[in-house]
């Protein structure tokens, strides 16, 4: 997949929104768009709504702060209306943080929104900026860029903890929104840090604000969960000194976490006794609930050749589970996040690896009508992918699991598959979907 | 119509005055169009509000048969994503974004743009193809008219290009007029013979049911009806011009198409309003039935309905509660009244834009509920969260993301894009959807917030303390 060719019905929105999903996921935190008046809504109609159920946590849904900007601003420059509004909006909205966020029209036109984000500043407001034009990338590069901006210009905004805590990360490449379990997974793994006794810092989600990123440098550890989050953590690492760690796949299942303990224990020193314990309590409890299965599993054929569509991080997550513990067979792996081309290989070496195993194929693609196809012809016994993919999994007559963005018939929560529970969830789902297509 | 002569549509501010910004009472908004000219207003705080090109999409996605390419960056099309999943109206056209970078925005797309058009029409043959500009292209002006002229002779293809830039208006409507203009300008061809008793009935991104019950009335008095450009095919759209007279659903986004039709074809363009309720929907009916000869049936089929439903009038649901409105002005001003015909109060009122075309109806408003002020802006929630806080209304209206924000203060509110509203059928689903919002209200205590996201010292101000004259 090229990152710049034109796409059928893109799934993927582009870097304004990225960065409006990320921003607005920390809580009192509000973005100031400057921008056309559809950038903003766009984001409320086409992304918000199929991101599972989460709207801008921090403003529950209301509008957002935006210039609107008319026809005299692209002539004349949007900088003075864009100086009105941030002062306004200081005024009008309370919040913690306002991170100002540029589109393409006032990027095409110039304007200095660094030289305003500061003049806010200098006034005493908490206010940081970033250059978010849909020109400068998908979506996933919007969350680049916010994390980005909020490492580096929250220190001059806000003291931040230096100090590092023993036995503490950063969970970084969880992208809110475009990981339609997002909230999820967030709770899941610092729930799952802390069974094994290490203190997780979320930085976004519920109860996670300002202070979650003031606490950010004091972390011994910065783990990154998918490939999106490897230049936030390694410039944590290099501005305090704390190592970090790429990850890059869900970890779903007995397996994976062992595999994230082992690799986060390289970093830190933890108490060997308490992992020791706690895996095999949640080992026990996992292989009781999939022994229970086993009627199902056999009757209901649940060890099937399927398709999975969507980001990698997820896909190699919940390949790895299926194939390796649930005996299911890979067929086809479909990455839908714009990774770099020349890159693309390189990062999905472990999904190749499992896939291959068993003769399946991997394909980097995000256009509709490609994956469609590919679905059609491969003609899998199950499909795992977001709501676009319910329409071919409909004309094959074949059980449908929907796990990605865009997501519009399925209501997600606090859901999510990372960890043991998240793995019996995962397997509760799967079935569900086999089980209600009899 | 001379204005299709341009090279592009002025915008709506130039041809109707329309305005996005205001607060005060009906009487200044008459007077002020009793001028020449209006003097726009400006907001110093504003919110994300949708823009022409959303407008378009919004219009494109009914079309029948249709392909769209938005030419731009992947955000530029991030609704149809939405449409793609939902099917308004049952299917969905197939689309593509150019996807375009930061070099193609410095140094222009063609050549991408007719790859994509040509791609696009090789894997998917579509009757009709629009081709629909973005903010970056409208800056960095690629030359779309040029790709689109030489594809359409080498592919036999009709191209329709829509020049939206979402800075050309500060109304959201103004994306209706530009893709309706595009229809126009490039989907209309030759004048056919009249079809008697066929009448146009102008449906521009409306809900299916409404659509439907529409037709279903049509269909009462004996009229065959082409509906366009909601769920038209590309035959039915050209079949339009054999039609003996246009109808609109809502007269905002359907005005430009019926005047294009009345002055190039001769169709007359019957000025009616969106028929909701008992009243405007017997003024429709009556008034679609008329160019048709068909009074005395329409006045029949509207006693026969009306009997129907008339337990709603002896057991109103709305009895002696208050009610905000924040809607679109054809709607917002079609609801009011249904509203005191089901016994409420109008308590007031927000449009998201007012122009020539709601004189009459500001005069019908004014002559009925004088006292009220007239709040205009589209998803403006900052200012109606600050007037709902003043007046405390027992049921809000609207459409919009200020829904959650209405309820959130405790106001049973109710989302009409959800709900079918025109007609007779309209009237009963509206008034059951009333009810139950003002039965139940338990959902409401749960989601209200402990901390307000607007400040203090704004909910103390005047609401129009951001709404400011435009300096010339």
């Amino acid at each position: 997949m090229s990152t710049s060719n034109y796409v059928e019905q893109s799934r993927n929105s582009c870097a304004l929104h990225g960065a409006l999903a990320t921003f607005g996921a920390i809580e009192n935190v509000a973005p100031v768009l400057h921008a056309t008046g559809g950038c903003g809504i766009q984001y409320q109609q086409g992304v918000a709504g199929f991101g599972g159920c989460h709207t801008a946590a921090s403003s529950l849904g209301a509008p957002l702060s935006s210039t609107n900007i008319i026809e005299k601003h692209v002539v004349f420059g949007g900088g003075s209306r864009l100086r009105e509004q941030l002062k306004n909006t200081v005024k009008v909205v309370n919040a913690d943080l306002y991170p100002v966020v540029t589109s393409c029209a006032t990027e095409m036109v110039g304007d200095d929104i660094a030289a305003m984000a500061k003049e806010g500043l200098d006034q005493g407001f908490p206010v940081l900026y970033s250059n978010t034009p849909g020109f400068s990338g998908p979506f996933h590069r919007g969350y680049q860029l916010a994390l980005r901006a909020l490492i580096e210009q929250i220190p001059q905004i806000y003291k931040v903890e230096n100090e590092k805590r023993a036995r503490s990360v950063n969970i970084l490449g969880i992208i809110p929104q475009q990981d339609i379990f997002w909230q999820g997974h967030l709770f899941q793994l610092v729930e799952l840090f802390r069974e094994f006794g290490i203190e997780a810092n979320a930085l976004f989600g519920i109860g996670q604000d300002v202070d979650s990123w003031r606490k950010a440098p004091g972390a011994a550890l910065n783990i990154s969960f998918s490939y999106w989050g490897r230049d936030a953590a390694a410039e944590l690492s290099a501005l305090y000194g704390s190592p970090w760690l790429d990850f890059s796949f869900a970890p779903i299942g007995a397996q994976a976490v062992t595999e994230l303990i082992d690799a986060v224990s390289e970093h830190i020193d933890l108490d060997a006794d308490r992992i020791s314990e706690t895996r095999n309590r949640e080992e026990l409890l996992l292989r009781s609930y999939l022994s229970r299965i086993a009627p199902f599993y056999y009757s209901k054929n649940f060890q099937r050749e399927f398709a999975i569509v969507g980001e990698l991080a997820l896909v190699t997550g919940v390949t790895q589970f299926l194939t390796k513990t649930l005996g299911l067979i890979p067929a086809v792996a479909v990455v839908t996040d714009p990774l770099p081309p020349d890159e693309s290989e390189q990062n999905a070496s472990r999904l190749r690896k499992i896939v291959s195993e068993f003769d399946g194929q991997i394909v980097f693609e995000d256009d509709f009508e490609n994956i469609a196809s590919l679905l059609k012809q491969k003609s899998p016994q199950l499909v795992i992918g977001s709501s676009y993919e319910k329409f071919a999994a409909a004309e094959l007559g074949i059980p449908f699991l929907p796990i990605a963005f865009p997501l519009s018939d399925r209501l997600v929560l606090s859901r999510g598959y990372i960890g043991y529970q998240g793995a019996i969830e995962l397997v509760e789902d799967l079935g569900s979907a086999i089980l209600g297509n009899q | 119509m001379s204005v299709l002569k341009a090279r592009s549509l002025p915008s709506r501010e130039k041809r109707l005055d329309t305005l996005s910004a205001f607060y005060g009472e009906a009487s200044e908004l008459i007077r002020l169009y009793s001028g020449e000219e209006i003097d726009q207003r400006i907001r110093t705080f504003s919110q994300s509000a949708p823009d022409d090109l959303y407008s378009v999409l919004d219009t494109l996605i009914g079309v029948r048969d249709a392909g769209i390419i938005v030419h731009g960056p992947r955000g530029c099309a991030a609704t149809l994503i939405s449409e793609t999943l939902n099917k308004r109206f049952g299917f969905s056209n197939r689309w593509l974004v150019t996807n375009l970078n930061q070099r193609e925005t410095i140094l222009g797309a063609d050549s991408k743009l007719r790859a994509a058009i040509t791609s696009f029409n090789r894997l998917h043959h579509p009757k009709i193809l629009f081709v629909v500009s973005s903010p970056s292209v409208a800056i960095n002006n690629d030359d779309i008219a040029s790709v689109i002229d030489e594809l359409s002779e080498e592919l036999g293809l009709v191209i329709a290009p829509i020049f939206s830039s979402g800075f050309s208006s500060k109304s959201g409507v103004h994306g209706y007029d530009l893709a309706t203009y595009s229809l126009a300008k490039h989907l209309f061809f030759a004048a056919k013979e009249k079809i008697a008793n066929q009448v146009n009935l102008i449906s521009v991104g409306e809900n299916y049911h409404d659509v439907i019950e529409a037709n279903r009335l049509l269909d009462s008095l004996g009229l065959s009806t082409v509906t366009f450009p909601d769920i038209a095919s590309f035959e039915q759209i050209q079949n339009s011009v054999s039609s003996s007279a246009s109808a609109p659903l809502n007269f905002d986004r359907a005005h430009f198409l019926g005047r294009y039709l009345e002055d190039s074809y001769g169709i007359p363009y019957l000025s009616l309003p969106r028929p909701i309720g008992w009243q405007a929907t017997k003024r429709w009916l009556v008034g679609v039935a008329a160019a048709f000869g068909k009074e005395a049936a329409a006045k029949d089929l509207h006693a026969k309905e009306s009997l129907i439903r008339s337990e709603l009038l002896q057991n109103p649901p709305f009895a002696g509660k208050s009610v905000y409105v924040s809607l679109d002005p054809a709607t917002a001003f079609g609801i009011l009244p249904l509203i005191q015909e089901l016994g409420g109060n109008v308590a007031g009122l927000s449009v998201s834009h007012v122009d020539r075309l709601h004189v009459e109806a500001l005069k019908e408003f004014q002559d009925k509920s004088h006292a009220l002020t007239i709040h205009v802006g589209d998803t403006q929630s900052f200012e109606e969260i600050n007037i709902l806080q003043r007046i405390k209304p027992d049921l809000y209206i609207g459409n919009a993301e200020n829904i959650t924000q209405a309820a959130r203060l405790g106001i049973p509110s109710l989302y009409l894009p959800g709900i079918p509203i025109l007609g007779y059928n309209g009237i009963g689903s509206f008034a059951k959807a009333a009810a139950n919002a003002l039965r139940n209200t338990s959902y409401l205590d749960q989601i209200q917030l402990s901390d307000p996201v607007y400040s203090k010292s704004w909910i103390g101000r005047s609401p129009n303390w951001h709404i400011k004259q435009e300096v010339r």
